[in-house]
């Protein structure tokens, strides 16, 4: 197994930052990234001289690694990228540079802005106004967010779903966001209120899905030596992966029986000592909820179908939460659904602050390992399995 | 019918292009767009081993061949996905208020080979579901040829 995961617990993630996540507006992609930047840099024990690495991302709007560098004062650096938003991408891409020796301290840095398709107060930002997105202007479209519709009422006809699981996934999130000083929404939701929600995308309605956002997270990666040496206990990377299958424009998938996700899960339990009877902690992306409903069935928890059942099973009535096996709380930050579309990257930082002890007022005693699976069906599914070093 | 051809007209090309704007439409799309404007559905099949694809690429995944052709469908096949639409971009004719549906039709060509559109207006509302039987039919939306579907005649 070792030889399939040469990479497996040597690289660690050591430096934490974030803006946090508004709806305000009125800040630039590269003053937010700067921002979240040298948190994570201070938050590591290190300085700017120190980073020879940095992993932008190709987000909207989002300043490219040369401008990060320039922006941080960085001495010189020998990996510089952008890669395709969306978390595990990031950190993969870094993770391999560090165990490469492509560079010894890299900085990731990941910035989120509404854009005026997206959000009036983006519209009426004359320093935003002029962006663009890659969204058809057609209605008749199954793909990108669309299709997380499209394919959730698949869902519901194939397995006489009904919209309960959806509904736990929206309001597990927002009872844990009410802890997280990040989060752009923190209220709790109710059953009622979410079954009287305003239909956005029939069968998902304006709680089954994120929400526009501003602002940044920033990480700081090393090898798993030179993170002993630092301020923070080390969250190592035991497995770390992204997936697809071939056939995935959206609208023309084979089925929900075999997606990017199924993918991930192979290579991940090919490649990881820990797996679902170990973790402590959970984090599947619920930027839609029904990408929620199949990762916990794709994960192996319950058989394809059966999220309706395992989720009424392990939830917590007093708490609002899901708590598999009363053990195992789920999105503790609050998810994509409070924090916004930050693409993952708020799952990932949570997974870290949890087993490095940092989490606050949401911290879940002695937690060791966490999965953490961005990403939907179509082109971004991924995961990692992280760890503590003891 | 190769999207590729070194004779294609250029004049003709910007027309098209201005046309199809909205739908994404690309050189290696644009002969299923041409289709559009002669009321007809066209997609990409492999001319060596039959194989369709869509949305069309210049490639054959099945076989390697380059030999791709657009082929004219039969329009029926069943609804596979559905959602109803409350908010989305303008477009002439359609009305959020009151949900637009879309619906991705999987054609009886070929397993999982879909085409993706709305539903014609006297569509019956009981019938709107997964798994209904559908044919194409053409409206127009800004004076350019649009295929929808209605309830296959039984």
């Amino acid at each position: 197994m070792t030889d399939r995961n040469p990479m497996k617990d040597q690289v660690a993630i050591v430096g934490l930052g974030s803006t946090g996540f508004s709806r305000e507006g009125g800040a630039s992609s590269l003053s937010m990234a700067l921002a979240a930047a040298t948190e994570a840099i201070t938050d590591a024990g290190l300085t700017a001289a120190d980073i020879d690495g940095i992993v932008a991302t190709n987000e909207p709007g989002a300043s490219g690694p040369e401008a990060i560098a320039a922006g941080l004062g960085i001495t010189e650096a020998t990996h510089h990228t952008k890669p395709t938003p969306v978390a595990v991408f990031s950190l993969l891409d870094a993770a391999r540079a560090v165990f490469t020796g492509a560079a010894d301290h890299v900085l990731v840095v990941t910035p989120v802005v509404m854009g005026p398709w997206n959000s009036r107060r983006a519209a009426a930002d004359p320093w935003r106004r002029g962006a663009r997105s890659g969204i058809l202007p057609v209605p008749e479209d199954a793909t990108m967010a669309a299709a997380y519709a499209a394919w959730a009422s698949r869902y519901i006809h194939e397995f006489g779903a009904t919209k309960d699981p959806f509904a736990r996934v929206a309001i597990n999130s927002r009872t844990n966001a009410a802890a997280n000083p990040l989060a752009a929404v923190d209220t709790p939701l109710s059953f009622g209120a979410y079954e009287a929600a305003r239909m956005i995308r029939e069968p998902l309605n304006i709680y089954d899905m994120d929400l526009p956002v501003d602002g940044a997270d920033a990480f700081v990666l090393t090898s798993a030596e030179r993170a002993r040496s630092l301020p923070h206990t080390p969250v190592l990377i035991h497995a770390a992966t992204s997936g697809i299958v071939g056939k995935n424009d959206e609208d023309q998938l084979d089925g929900l029986h075999r997606t990017g996700q199924h993918v991930v899960v192979d290579q991940l339990r090919r490649t990881s000592d820990i797996w679902i009877d170990d973790i402590d902690l959970f984090y599947p992306y619920e930027g839609f909820t029904i990408i929620t409903l199949t990762w916990f069935e794709n994960c192996g928890f319950c058989p394809p179908g059966e999220a309706e059942r395992f989720l009424r099973e392990h939830w917590n009535d007093d708490a609002q939460r899901i708590e598999i096996h009363g053990r195992i709380p789920v999105n503790t930050h609050g998810g994509s659904l409070s924090e916004g579309a930050t693409r993952g990257t708020g799952h990932l930082r949570e997974a870290v602050h949890q087993l490095r002890g940092t989490a606050g007022a949401r911290q879940v005693d002695g937690a060791r390992a966490a999965l953490v699976t961005p990403g939907g069906f179509f082109f971004n599914p991924q995961g990692a399995v992280l760890r503590t070093a003891t | 019918m190769n999207g590729n051809s070194e004779e294609t007209d250029e004049e003709t090309d910007d027309v098209l292009i201005a046309r199809f704007a909205g739908n994404g439409i690309t050189r290696d799309s644009a002969d299923h767009f041409r289709g559009r404007l002669d009321r007809r559905l066209l997609m990409a099949r492999c001319a060596d081993c039959g194989r369709w694809q869509h949305p069309p690429r210049p490639m054959c995944p099945a076989c390697w061949s380059w030999n791709m052709t657009m082929d004219e469908v039969s329009g029926r096949g069943t609804i596979h996905l559905l959602m109803v639409l409350h908010q989305g971009p303008p477009a002439t004719g359609v009305d959020y208020s009151t949900g637009h549906p879309v619906v991705t039709v999987e054609l009886e060509e070929q397993r999982a080979l879909r085409f993706t559109s709305t539903v014609s207006d006297d569509f019956p509302a009981e019938d709107l579901a997964i798994g209904t039987a559908v044919e194409v039919e053409w409206i127009e939306r800004d004076g350019t040829p649009m295929p929808v579907f209605r309830k296959a005649a039984s």
